[in-house]
């Protein structure tokens, strides 16, 4: 049996289309893409994250079309980035250079600068917030100018935003193992197609574009017993990292172009592991996971540190060590694409299924008779 | 000023700086686009802390654009979408790189502007500060 060419449905296709605008406009109240900016930061930090493009405009603009639909967003991020040119490679970004506007530690109750609570939901009740269905603009304006004027009667503080790393802190103990400065540059699994076994830099990549969700659940797999990696998280911290890409010709740092700053959640989770110490003895050490992706969205980062600290450890055969599971399966464009194709035609290869099944049972029947 | 300080200030600050230092050269200079601006990526290379190495983190949507004064190419860079501003920017860079006599005047502006911005930042770190964690010892 051959491929046989059909057409039609174009008036029904164009007929689909007018339907699905006619459901983002009849409630009658549109959504303006500014008000999706300054009020649904969370959603626009995931949609960036997961379409690996950092455009808080271009993402609020694919959550109103896409009608809120995070796949349908990330997926309209991803088409039209693919529609620019890359201009520059920025320089190394150094994370201590992020600007701090939260950070945290699981690991000590007393960190080098302090524990910085910033904007958080943890510590909110989980209660729906009745009175919002009746906040008023007069009474948002009020609440921002009191809390404003609190602010500015505080003293200023000093320093700029930076702080040291727990991570840092504790290599300079002699605790964790320290590693010299890698300059090797990182592969990009945008440019070329990856091999496995992928290289730290393509794992890294892969898994700080992942969809949280999937993210999410393979490191909440391995924690439960799919894996071998139940961390304790060092360092959470939230900021803002500073760009800069080289000037042509340009001899040094001061030379290049600040370009602006991207927001980030970065993680450091420390892993017990295993090991013999020089007296042939059983010890534990301590390894570090790693993770980070834009926007604040800690969940994500702190999985991404324990699937990356389960890819440095293929041995295990547990699933979130086994990259090809794990990288494989992360992605929102790959993922979602390949289970939403099931519902395009597939009259022919299903008829072919149908004529398998009849004719086998054409034989056996024949056979039984 | 070193362009990486002198860019810094421009786009943090505000931008009718910008606007003002580059209306300034192009009343006195003709200032030739070689590109206008327009939208692309800048990948981001990032180091990662557990073992020093470097990977791409992702790439942010950045508006460029180029003038030329005389023989001087300048470009602007900037992230967002902002082609007023990245504009302003090649312009000032141009200037800059061509050793314009005005560009000697700006750094008193810049400098005014980047204490504005520090008075800023020390505001809003010392809100943050306000959420930093005082631990008690509970005594038994």
């Amino acid at each position: 049996m051959g491929y046989v060419a059909v057409k039609g449905g174009t008036e029904a296709i164009e007929a689909s289309i007018d339907r699905l605008k006619y459901e983002r406009l009849k409630g009658g109240e549109q959504v303006e893409v500014s008000a999706i900016l300054s009020s649904m930061r969370l959603l626009i930090d995931q949609v960036m994250s997961e379409a690996s493009l950092y455009s808080p405009e271009l993402a609020a603009l694919a959550i109103k079309q896409a009608e809120g639909s995070m796949e349908e967003a990330v997926f309209l991020l991803r088409a039209h980035r693919s529609t620019l040119p890359r201009l520059y490679y920025s320089e190394t970004v150094e994370p201590e250079r992020m600007a701090v506007e939260r950070r945290i530690s699981a690991s000590f109750k007393d960190i080098p600068g302090g524990q910085l609570l910033g904007a958080t939901h943890d510590y909110t009740h989980r209660l729906i917030d009745f009175s919002l269905l009746e906040e008023q603009e007069e009474e948002r304006q009020q609440w921002l100018q009191q809390y404003e004027g609190e602010l500015s009667a505080l003293e200023d503080a000093a320093g700029d935003g930076t702080y040291p790393k727990v991570v840092e802190y504790l290599r300079n103990e002699g605790l964790f193992e320290t590693f010299e400065p890698d300059n090797t540059e990182p592969d990009d699994v945008t440019k070329n197609v990856f091999q496995f076994p992928a290289s730290r830099s393509e794992r890294l990549q892969i898994l700080t574009r992942g969809q949280t969700g999937a993210v999410t659940a393979l490191g909440y797999a391995s924690l439960r017993g799919y894996g071998q990696v139940h961390p304790t998280v060092g360092e959470v911290r939230v900021g803002y990292l500073p760009i800069t890409v080289p000037a042509h010709g340009g001899e040094d740092g001061d030379d290049s172009y600040y370009i602006g700053s991207v927001r980030a959640t970065e993680v450091e989770s420390f892993v017990p592991m295993p090991t013999k110490g020089p007296d042939g003895k059983q010890e534990l050490r301590f390894e570090i996971g790693y993770g980070i992706c834009y926007g604040q969205n800690e969940t994500k980062a702190i999985a991404m540190s324990i699937l990356d600290q389960c890819l440095e450890h293929p041995e295990s055969d547990a699933p979130s060590h086994d990259e090809e599971f794990v990288l494989l399966h992360v992605d929102t464009v790959e993922s979602t694409g390949f289970i939403s194709h099931l519902k395009m035609p597939h009259y022919v290869t299903f008829q072919s299924k149908l004529d398998s099944v009849r004719n086998t049972r054409k034989g056996r029947d024949g056979h039984e008779s | 000023m070193k362009r990486r300080r002198m860019t810094e200030i421009l786009i943090e600050g505000n931008p009718e700086l910008a606007d003002r230092l580059a209306s300034e050269i192009r009343h006195h200079y003709p200032v030739r686009e070689l590109a206008a601006p327009r939208q692309g990526l800048t990948m981001i290379k990032m180091r990662e802390t557990a073992k020093q190495s470097l990977f791409y983190l992702g790439e942010v949507l950045v508006t460029e654009a180029k003038v030329e004064i005389g023989d001087h190419i300048g470009v602007g860079i900037v992230a967002g979408v902002r082609e007023k501003l990245a504009g302003d920017l090649a312009v000032i860079d141009a200037a800059c790189r061509a050793g314009l006599s005005e560009t000697a005047g700006w750094t008193a502006m810049l400098e005014a502007e980047e204490i504005r911005l520090a008075d800023r930042k020390r505001r809003e770190l010392a809100a943050l500060e306000k959420t930093k964690v005082q631990f008690d010892t509970m005594e038994e």
